[in-house]
């Protein structure tokens, strides 16, 4: 069965290779329909697992307690007038929250980084001792600072594995002091590899900082946020309770608004799914159309391979092909092209994937390559059917006659 | 073999109808080799294309070796053609896209044999039509003479009980038509019932029996003893 099918394969794939060209200029809506469709799954696979790691980076038992609300539209001024966050909120935070099981304030900005002759440029977090419990990163060697470094103001940092590579390579970067805009910092620990926050820019590249030293040197008064984690399942209870603390510490009153915002990484994944959406829409419309458009295509150079055939499809008849043989003959031919279509869209999506797999880590689904592939046997099929029909319906001594 | 009795076939030109076979009676036997002659408009393409399964007949009776051919529906039919008759036109009517073997084998394909079957099958008749080592080439690259030689072959193939040649000469210059006309007196030798039309006398007189028909009626039956 497999085999007879196999073999007339073959067979209609001759009479698609005698008209070479003809079939590769009709097949080319078809092989857009398949690159198009494949290769949205494969930039949405790799957005997927970017994403994925992106927000594990974040961490999805965190709450970021600051004055800017994500993907708000909220006016830069009125986010400007908001109070400050302030390093005292840890502590009352943590001492009237009973789902806190950390609280890290996170101060950050951008700063000039150097070893020896080496230079970087990177951004510097000034952070406590719980900041660890509040990212997913582990310590790849040497420890993180303690409370009391945090208190004295001990000029000590840990490094992202980016900073580490580029300065000391195969070295060992503990207990060597590096430079941070110029002031000298002891490397006490290195953190994990990571990889690009949504494939934009390296975590790697960063330095840990105490928040004593970092504000003593670099700002008094910047930017903060305040990370705190929370027990995953009690996330809801947790940002219920933050809320309300806050809203104690600010004093604010029943018929007041929140003067700071609590974001959680949902408010990225709500963002994420509107992008991955519009990406599959496009993706989808683009296949839909250009399958329509190469389905049409493929049923126009049926109709004509049928009439410049006819003679053929009658000699068949004399011979002894039944109607449904030349029906077969002729759906075959079809798919056939449009089988030799797809594998053709999805070769040249395979080799796209690797471009795109140069910015981010993807894969083509081989799921979607397949569901590709069987949409070409549908649109094959449907293409194909008036076609081989009105070839199977024509009358032997006519087409015998046929010029 | 061939039987045929009291046979009318007439077609519908808009409102008119023309009578195109008027009453034929013919018998084939086994082993025969026929000429039908005949000017254009005498019918005897429609007389083959009644033989040959392609056309059906109005009224009377056509049994080919002991079956009667009648109201056969299309699947039948092609199956009948396939199993009892092989055709040779005049022009051929290679697939081009299919080299020499592949156009003998492709009968036996539509028997549904095996491929290794088949291709044993279509280079044995091959063989006998001299061509065996044309085997791969396309029918382009093959002189007329020899187009007409795999469409015997291709004929031949599917071993059917009647060959039915339509003006086989007649798109050839004379020698490769006398090449065609000793392989069809070989078959006729060996055995084979041959239905041949022509219009010309020469190639008529070379069969075992000359029917002559004119305007849809036979008007001479003539066996030539000579054969």
């Amino acid at each position: 069965m497999i085999l007879l099918f196999l073999e007339n394969c073959k067979i209609s794939l001759s009479s698609v290779f005698a008209n070479k060209t003809r079939s590769l200029l009709t097949a080319l809506g078809i092989i857009i329909g398949v690159l198009s469709v494949t290769l949205m799954g494969t930039l949405i696979s790799g957005l997927d697992r970017s994403f994925e790691s992106s927000m594990s980076w974040l961490g999805k038992d965190i709450l970021y307690v600051s004055r800017y609300q994500w993907f708000s539209d909220m006016e830069w001024w009125e986010v400007r007038n908001r109070p400050r966050m302030l390093p005292e909120y840890v502590e009352k935070i943590k001492k009237r929250s009973k789902y806190a099981l950390a609280v890290a304030p996170v101060m950050q900005r951008g700063a000039s980084l150097s070893y020896k002759e080496k230079k970087t440029r990177t951004e510097i977090f000034g952070t406590s001792e719980d900041y660890m419990q509040t990212i997913s990163t582990d310590i790849a060697s040497g420890r993180f600072f303690t409370k009391n470094e945090d208190r004295s103001g001990s000029r000590v940092t840990v490094i992202g594995d980016g900073i580490r590579e580029a300065f000391f390579g195969n070295q060992d970067p503990i207990g060597k002091y590096i430079k941070i805009d110029e002031i000298k910092f002891r490397v006490i620990g290195v953190l994990e590899k990571q990889g690009k926050f949504l494939g934009l820019f390296s975590i790697d590249k960063q330095a840990v900082l105490p928040l004593g030293a970092y504000k003593r040197i670099f700002s008094r008064r910047g930017w903060m946020r305040l990370s705190v984690k929370i027990p995953y399942e009690k996330l809801d209870e947790g940002l219920d309770e933050v809320t309300s603390v806050m809203r104690h510490i600010r004093g604010l009153k029943p018929n007041e608004e929140n003067d700071f915002a609590i974001n959680q990484t949902k408010a990225f994944e709500k963002q994420y799914t509107t992008l991955k959406i519009a990406i599959g829409g496009t993706g989808i419309f683009i296949t839909l159309l250009s399958l329509v458009v190469g389905g049409i295509g493929i049923m126009n150079i049926m109709f004509v391979s049928v009439k410049e055939r006819t003679r053929e499809i009658g000699v068949r008849k004399a011979i002894g092909a039944t109607s449904g043989m030349i029906m077969g003959q002729f759906l075959m031919e079809a798919v056939a092209i449009c089988l030799f279509a797809g594998s053709i869209g999805i070769l040249f999506a395979y080799s796209f994937s690797f471009v795109i797999n140069m910015f981010f880590p993807s894969t083509l689904p081989i799921g979607l390559a397949i569901a590709a592939m069987l949409m070409s046997l549908i649109v094959g099929v449907i293409s194909g059917l008036i076609p081989s029909y009105r070839a199977a319906k024509l009358d032997p001594i006519d087409s015998l006659r046929y010029e | 073999m061939l039987k045929i009795d009291k046979l009318h076939k007439s077609y519908k030109m808009g409102d008119s109808s023309l009578h195109v076979l008027k009453g034929i009676n013919l018998n084939v036997n086994k082993g025969e080799m026929v000429a039908i002659m005949g000017s254009s408009g005498s019918g005897k393409s429609t007389l083959l294309n009644i033989i040959g399964i392609l056309d059906e007949l109005d009224s009377g009776e056509y049994t080919l070796d002991g079956i009667e051919i009648k109201d056969l529906t299309e699947k039948k039919a092609a199956q009948y053609r396939n199993k009892f008759l092989g055709f040779v036109f005049q022009s051929f009517n290679l697939i081009n896209f299919k080299n020499a073997l592949e156009n003998v084998a492709l009968p036996l394909y539509y028997q549904g044999l095996k491929r290794k079957e088949r291709q044993e099958k279509a280079m044995f008749h091959l063989e006998k039509v001299g061509l065996a080592d044309w085997a791969k080439h396309l029918p382009n690259e093959l002189s007329g003479g020899q187009k007409q030689r795999v469409a015997i072959a291709r004929a031949l193939a599917a071993e059917p009980k009647l060959l039915l040649a339509d003006e086989p000469t007649g798109n050839l210059d004379s020698k490769s038509g006398h090449e065609i006309m000793n392989i069809l007196d070989d078959l006729h030798r060996g055995g084979n019932t041959i239905i041949l039309v022509t219009h010309e006398d020469d190639i008529a007189q070379r069969a075992h029996r000359v029917i002559r028909l004119l305007d849809g009626e036979i008007t001479e039956d003539l066996k030539i003893k000579s054969k």
